[in-house]
């Protein structure tokens, strides 16, 4: 039985990042069954509006497909940080996420958010956990979440299954749009969404962590592409991306997009090399 | 009961020739040029001190502060203070869907008068502060103490103080309207000598037409120019080889300075009436606005090119009409970019395209070259966004009544967007 803890109030993500690079090492065994929630969370109108403007997204009463993330995100990285996870988070590479929105979130529910991680899996590369997160209001689940992390190095437990990171687009010749995508994104996405890991923030911080630049967040990427198809979207959808190339700010990148099946096939590439940043589908649901 | 409609009469126009960018009226706002239009219209037909039904014109690059631009320049103007205005704003469809609004409540007796315009300037461009510090302004505005005052002004920083200067780019696709042209033109497969002889087409056009007076009831000089700064009549298919692509990418490039039109500034305006009015005031009537259709296009997602909607409003006015692509005298298309008029042409003859993306049976077909903006379009004249449409009106007007009763002419103009805007005149 999964043991279950509810928190009072959202986890302090700083703090979190700092205790779980100090703890990172003499980690291992095997994914904690742990599950933390919050319950009757309401959205930060501020948050919410801010949020939309540095992704793109038009200001509504419902939220972005990408936002309940934002809600889930401190929870997964308390999960993350805690002592008996058994992958150290600094490091951690963002290489896939699926979003199901099951059915569209008013801006001023409130809402029911539960994380828990599984499908600890063996990669060419190391290992790679789900990170997991159902988002329910008024005892409805309306939205469910799954972020794919990849720890390079790291040794899966024996009989682990093998990782699934792919996710399957059609040629996408055709340039829909072409963003410039300024030195600050990092830091803009970092102060709506909280996710103020090092490698996002400056050139300074990143190369700490062995990066030549400061990168964008992923699910940045992913929220712009679909922000990008703003009143195109079913509005019950199931979201699957793949993570590629790090964008390096700045960067002018492009975004290729096609229907298929009564939704979308993106990706988006760096303008100069073609080099694939994210692609990913959305299909009705 | 459908009221009975009339079809509005376009009494003449008039415009300030053209100037490049950052030239010759680099000094005026969009006021002064469409001021100094319209008191050029009022001196060209006695309208001193007269009521009109109402004056619609409008800019596309426009300052917050000139929210009535319109009236502000009806107020400047000689016209009756009494006589009403408003602005409208479909990029460069702009100045046509004015004088379409204006023909309108003309055919419907909602208006006796009316005068049509647009104006716009890329030198004497609105300039928007910076983002971030707009916010952190408006924080400041309504704070209500001093310390919400102090922490709204702490969010200040140096990189803010930079301003925001307007782009020519769609802001949905972030690509200028030169690489969306440039993109079209390949698909079509537009060659680099075609454009550029469509170009020099044009130049000898506008300058033929300057010398044999065709402007001198159509233009009025303004701040020392009399003809269009951009015209070049000695324009030559040589010369125009010899320029670099600045539009899309390697070999294939075939957008230049030459055959793209160049930024612009300036205004035009069209009077328009019933015939009773115009009759009246013993004014004389050049043609009829007949009918006019818009349309939008995908340019986004969809594949379909940016300023390709004129080649889908078309076939619908025609069909409304009872008539065919071939029934018109004289064909006005206007010249964002050679590359834009021959794929739309091309488009026209291409049976597959015009069955799977404008639903016919049949192509519209060619035209008859010769019969294509005859006294020039955009790239010699130049192309200020909103009086663009100005222009083409009152030079098809006149055209039209040149070549006698019964002719009829066809106006196309693609704008930002994906939009397009098109209309028949007849004599």
């Amino acid at each position: 039985m999964a043991e279950r803890t509810v928190l009072a109030e959202a986890p302090n993500l700083p703090a979190l990042f700092g205790r779980a690079a100090l703890s990172a090492r003499g980690r291992g065994g095997d994914l904690p069954a742990t599950r933390l929630a919050r319950v009757g969370v309401p959205v930060d109108a501020a948050q919410a509006a801010d949020y939309a403007r540095v992704c793109g997204f038009p200001l509504t009463d419902t939220l972005p497909v990408t936002f309940p993330h934002l809600l889930a995100f401190p929870l997964q990285v308390a999960l993350m940080a805690d002592p008996a996870f058994p992958l150290a988070l600094p490091g951690l590479v963002h290489v896939r996420n699926s979003i199901s929105s099951i059915r569209p979130v008013r801006a001023s529910a409130e809402l029911d958010v539960e994380v828990w991680a599984e499908r600890f899996a063996a990669h060419v590369r190391g290992a790679t956990v789900d990170l997991c997160a159902s988002v329910s209001t008024g005892g409805t689940e309306v939205w469910r979440g799954r972020s794919t992390y990849l720890a390079r190095g790291a040794t899966a437990p024996a009989g682990a299954p093998d990782a699934d990171v792919t996710v399957d687009v059609v040629a996408l010749d055709r340039t829909a749009a072409q963003w410039r995508v300024p030195a600050d994104t990092g830091r803009r996405y970092a102060k709506v969404s909280g996710d103020v890991n090092p490698i996002h923030l400056s050139t300074l911080s990143a190369k700490a962590f062995g990066f030549k630049r400061a990168i964008a967040h992923g699910m940045w990427v992913q929220a712009r592409a679909l922000a990008a198809l703003s009143g195109r979207l079913p509005e019950a959808a199931d979201v699957d991306v793949a993570f590629r190339k790090p964008l390096f700010l700045p960067s002018t990148v492009t975004l290729g997009t096609e229907q298929v099946d009564g939704g979308w096939d993106l990706a988006v590439r760096n303008a100069g090399s073609g080099a694939e940043h994210l692609v990913g589908t959305v299909r009705p649901r | 009961m459908a009221a009975p409609t009339r079809k509005a009469a376009i009494v003449g126009g008039n415009r300030i020739p053209f100037a490049r960018s950052n030239s010759r009226y680099a000094r005026a706002s969009n006021q002064d040029m469409l001021t100094a239009t319209l008191d050029g219209l009022v001196a060209r037909f006695g309208l001193q001190d007269e009521r009109l039904g109402e004056v619609a014109a409008g800019a596309v690059l426009k300052h917050a502060r000139d929210f009535n631009l319109t009236r502000e320049s009806v107020l400047g103007s000689r016209l009756a203070a009494s006589t009403p205005a408003y602005d409208v704003q479909q990029a460069c469809g702009t100045g046509l869907e004015a004088a379409i609004l204006v023909a309108n409540k003309i055919a419907l007796g909602q208006l006796e008068s009316g005068i049509a315009g647009g104006v716009d300037t890329t030198s004497d461009a609105p300039m928007a502060i910076n983002e971030d510090m707009r916010r952190v302004l408006l924080a400041v505005n309504s704070a209500k103490t001093v310390q919400q005052r102090l922490k709204a002004l702490a969010g200040i920083r140096p990189g803010q103080l930079l301003p925001e200067v307007p782009r020519n780019a769609e802001p949905r696709t972030g690509l200028s309207m030169g690489e969306h042209a440039a993109i079209t033109a390949a698909e079509w497969e537009i060659g680099r000598e075609e454009q550029d002889e469509l170009a020099v087409a044009s130049h000898r056009n506008l300058a033929a037409a300057y010398d044999r007076g065709f402007f001198d009831d159509l233009v009025t000089p303004y701040l020392g120019l009399a003809r269009d700064q951009n015209l070049r009549p000695d324009s030559s298919p040589e010369k125009l080889a010899t320029l670099q692509p600045v539009f899309g990418k390697g070999e294939g490039a075939t957008m230049t300075a030459g055959n793209s039109t160049p930024l612009t500034d300036g205004a035009s305006a069209v009077l328009l009436g019933s015939d009773e009015w115009a009759a009246a005031k013993g004014l004389p009537v050049l043609a009829h606005l007949v009918d006019a259709q818009t349309a939008a296009v995908d340019y986004v997602h969809g594949g379909e090119g940016l300023l390709m909607a004129p080649v889908h409003a078309v076939p619908v006015l025609l069909a409304r009409n009872g008539l065919t692509l071939q029934d018109f005298d004289f064909y006005e298309v206007h010249e964002a970019f050679a590359s834009t008029v021959l794929a739309t042409l091309k488009a026209w003859e291409d049976p597959a395209y015009c069955k799977d993306t404008l639903g016919l049976d049949t192509p519209l077909g060619a035209i008859d070259r010769s019969k294509l903006n005859v006294n020039g379009s955009s790239l010699a004249a130049g192309h200020p966004f909103a009086a663009t449409g100005g222009r083409i009106v009152a030079t098809l007007a006149k055209l039209l009544h040149e070549a006698g009763p019964g002719k009829r002419g066809l106006i196309s103009i693609c704008a930002a967007g994906g939009q397009g805007v098109v209309a028949i005149l007849e004599s």
